[in-house]
């Protein structure tokens, strides 16, 4: 190895060097972060709901005028006759909110009525005996909803839920011993709520990154809203119909009672264009993380590539001298891919801490995770391939030098 | 030790073909001191640029240290210039961005030697050339005549079998070239064999032979009639 002469040589020429390394810690820093929260982002969009989504579809019901609460319950109890009977159906349900939905409503848990922090927070479903079986929930603990234990709930009534089912994220959340089923919780709530059953998952109704530490914790009772203003079904098709069913469905409500409003673009919505609309921005972020690290890498790649070109230029006649001198082709290629590993290591100590600065500063600014330092390992090994591939073009070419290239004229 | 029979280089373009060096005979024996001169373009420079394996030739035969060169691949013909030659450039070629110490190393790097052999010899080859004091130095911080004395120190301190200087005074002052050529003849005195390059008949005269390239070939000035005349006239000259 040469390392002695290359970093001797490297002290003469301070400003290509400290560049290129300042550049290489700078790329380092930014694509670590950037991976770390395309990473975190992508994990966000990919978060299960627990409901089958395949076969899932949400319609948003307004009514043509205003109902009383009586109004509406007669009104949704024929619309799911309706929906229930359609061939392509599997069962339909009235809800106030759906996983990874536009609205959210959300009760901080305790676990006793006057607890002044917070055990949690969980996503606070509304739903009938149809809810687990509309939405494809497993129940893995417990029971569901009997009939008589639903209740109707208009604009301006209280209901105070005396059971609820919650999701197992939930369960072990409040209850880390795993004996969540029987037990009781409070939801804001003045009287206590015993958990009757558990569902494997159950996603939130909101995906903002606020709840990010609550992700998964979602809870049901046994209440039907019947508001004044509409109401959404979620409706599940038998396997594999979700279109027809999606087309069945609109017909028939229109054909039952024309007097109401389902927005020609937006009021049928299946599960995977909810889905793909809650993680519009997410994708985005990711996107633009991803195109701003490729850019980065680029540039580093292409700074790489242009500084060694220069000193290939610039070092023709030493490069020959030292094949008069006896170095191969490998010893000239050896000389550029160590000077630039050299330059490469240089740029990732300082990205190192670059990295870690640029991640604390994220953390306390804008609440993002500490980063793992695989993503740093990940990272560091990258810029050195980057590195060494940018420089192999350059390096080949320098060590295609012929050796004549000594006496030629400086 | 350097021996070459009826060797050519022809320079081929689409239109031409030029002859630098043609039906081109030599025969150096090991411990001579050789003054190779001739007028400018009349091949010198190619025929040293071959001698030192720095570029094939077209045709006939080369034997250098006993090994025929012509079929050598690119790594033996480094390894030979490695370690059976010394170069010694008239524009010094020192690494500027090496130190003294450092660029009389570079050819022992490229030889594997290990670092205490390394160190010996480089302090060896300086102290010879009057340069130890000096190994911390830059190029830049010498002057011409130090430089070349480095470039003497950095071709002795791998021991070669034979030394090729290329006008090894051209760019020095008269007291400067003085010194260097001193040196070259104390080398040679030491038993190395000296291969130089040189225009300067004076330089060519402090040499054990010489031999005279006109138009590609090896003549002699005694016996051509073209130079007689004008050989009998610098001979006197030099004499006088």
């Amino acid at each position: 190895m040469q390392i002695h002469p290359i970093l001797a040589a490297l002290r003469r020429h301070k400003a290509g060097t400290v560049l290129i390394a300042l550049q290489i810690a700078l790329t380092l820093a930014i694509v670590c972060n950037a991976l770390f929260i395309i990473d975190q982002r992508l994990a966000h969009i990919s978060e299960p709901s627990g409901v089958d989504e395949a076969n899932l579809f949400v319609i948003k019901n307004l009514w043509g005028e205003q109902y009383s609460t009586q109004q509406a319950v007669e009104r949704i109890e024929e619309d799911l006759n309706t929906l229930r009977q359609l061939p392509a159906v599997q069962d339909a349900t009235p809800v106030d909110g759906y996983p990874m939905g536009t609205t959210n409503e959300d009760n901080f848990i305790t676990m006793k009525p006057d607890q002044r922090a917070p055990t949690t927070d969980a996503s606070f479903y509304t739903g009938d005996d149809h809810f687990l079986r509309t939405f494809g929930l497993k129940l893995i603990a417990g029971r569901d909803f009997r009939p008589d234990e639903i209740e109707n709930k208009g604009l301006r009534d209280s209901i105070v839920p005396p059971v609820a089912i919650i999701s197992k994220t939930m369960a072990d959340k409040i209850y880390p011993n795993g004996d969540a089923l029987g037990k009781t919780f409070y939801a804001m709530t003045p009287t206590p709520i015993t958990i009757i059953g558990i569902v494997e998952t159950l996603h939130r109704m909101d995906v903002s990154t606020w709840s990010a530490p609550y992700t998964g914790e979602s809870m049901l009772t046994p209440v039907r809203m019947a508001m004044p203003i509409g109401i959404y079904y979620a409706v599940r098709a038998k396997p594999g119909q979700r279109d027809v069913a999606m087309g069945e469905a609109r017909k028939a409500l229109f054909a039952e009672n024309r007097m109401r409003i389902i927005d020609p673009k937006d009021g049928i919505l299946s599960f995977t264009e909810i889905r793909r609309r809650a993680f519009d921005s997410d994708r985005g972020m990711a996107i633009l993380m991803g195109i701003i690290c490729l850019v980065l890498l680029a540039i580093t790649a292409a700074g790489i590539v242009g500084l060694t070109s220069f000193w290939v230029g610039q070092r023709r006649r030493q490069i020959g001298v030292r094949r008069a001198l006896g170095a191969t082709h490998r010893d000239i290629l050896n000389y550029f891919m160590t000077e630039n590993l050299l330059i490469s290591l240089g740029g990732v100590l300082i990205g190192v801490l670059l990295t870690f600065g640029l991640n604390l500063w994220l953390v306390t600014r804008f609440t993002l995770n500490v980063l793992p330092l695989t993503y740093v390992l990940g990272g560091i090994v990258i810029l050195l391939l980057l590195g060494q591939g940018a420089v192999l073009a350059p390096a080949l070419r320098a060590s295609r030098v012929p050796p004549i290239e000594a006496t030629r004229p400086a | 030790m350097l021996k070459m029979t009826h060797l050519s280089k022809v320079y081929r373009t689409e239109v031409v073909e030029t002859y630098a060096l043609r039906d081109f005979n030599i025969d150096v024996k090991e411990g001579e001191f050789v003054a190779v001169t001739g007028p400018s373009g009349s091949g010198k420079t190619t025929f040293l640029t071959i001698a030192g394996l720095l570029e094939t030739f077209t045709g006939g035969e080369y034997h250098l240290d006993g090994i025929e060169v012509s079929q050598l691949n690119d790594n033996a013909r480094s390894k030979i210039r490695n370690e059976k030659i010394g170069f010694i450039f008239q524009a010094f070629n020192l690494i500027p961005d090496l130190n003294v110490f450092d660029n009389v190393e570079v050819p022992l790097r490229y030889r594997g030697m290990k670092a205490p052999e390394r160190k010996e010899r480089i302090m060896g080859a300086l102290e010879r050339v009057g340069l130890a004091s000096r190994a911390k130095h830059y190029p830049a911080e010498l002057s011409g005549g130090q430089q070349q004395r480095v470039a003497i120190a950095r071709a002795l301190a791998g021991s070669p079998r034979l030394l090729l200087a290329d006008e090894p005074t051209g760019n020095l002052d008269t007291q400067m070239a003085r010194g260097v050529m001193e040196l070259l003849e104390e080398i040679h005195r030491d038993g190395a064999t000296i291969v130089m390059v040189t225009h300067d008949p004076e330089l060519a005269a402090r040499a054990q032979r010489n031999v005279h390239i006109i138009d590609g070939q090896v003549v002699d000035l005694a016996e051509d009639p073209r130079f007689h005349t004008a050989y009998t006239a610098a001979a006197g000259q030099i004499r006088g």
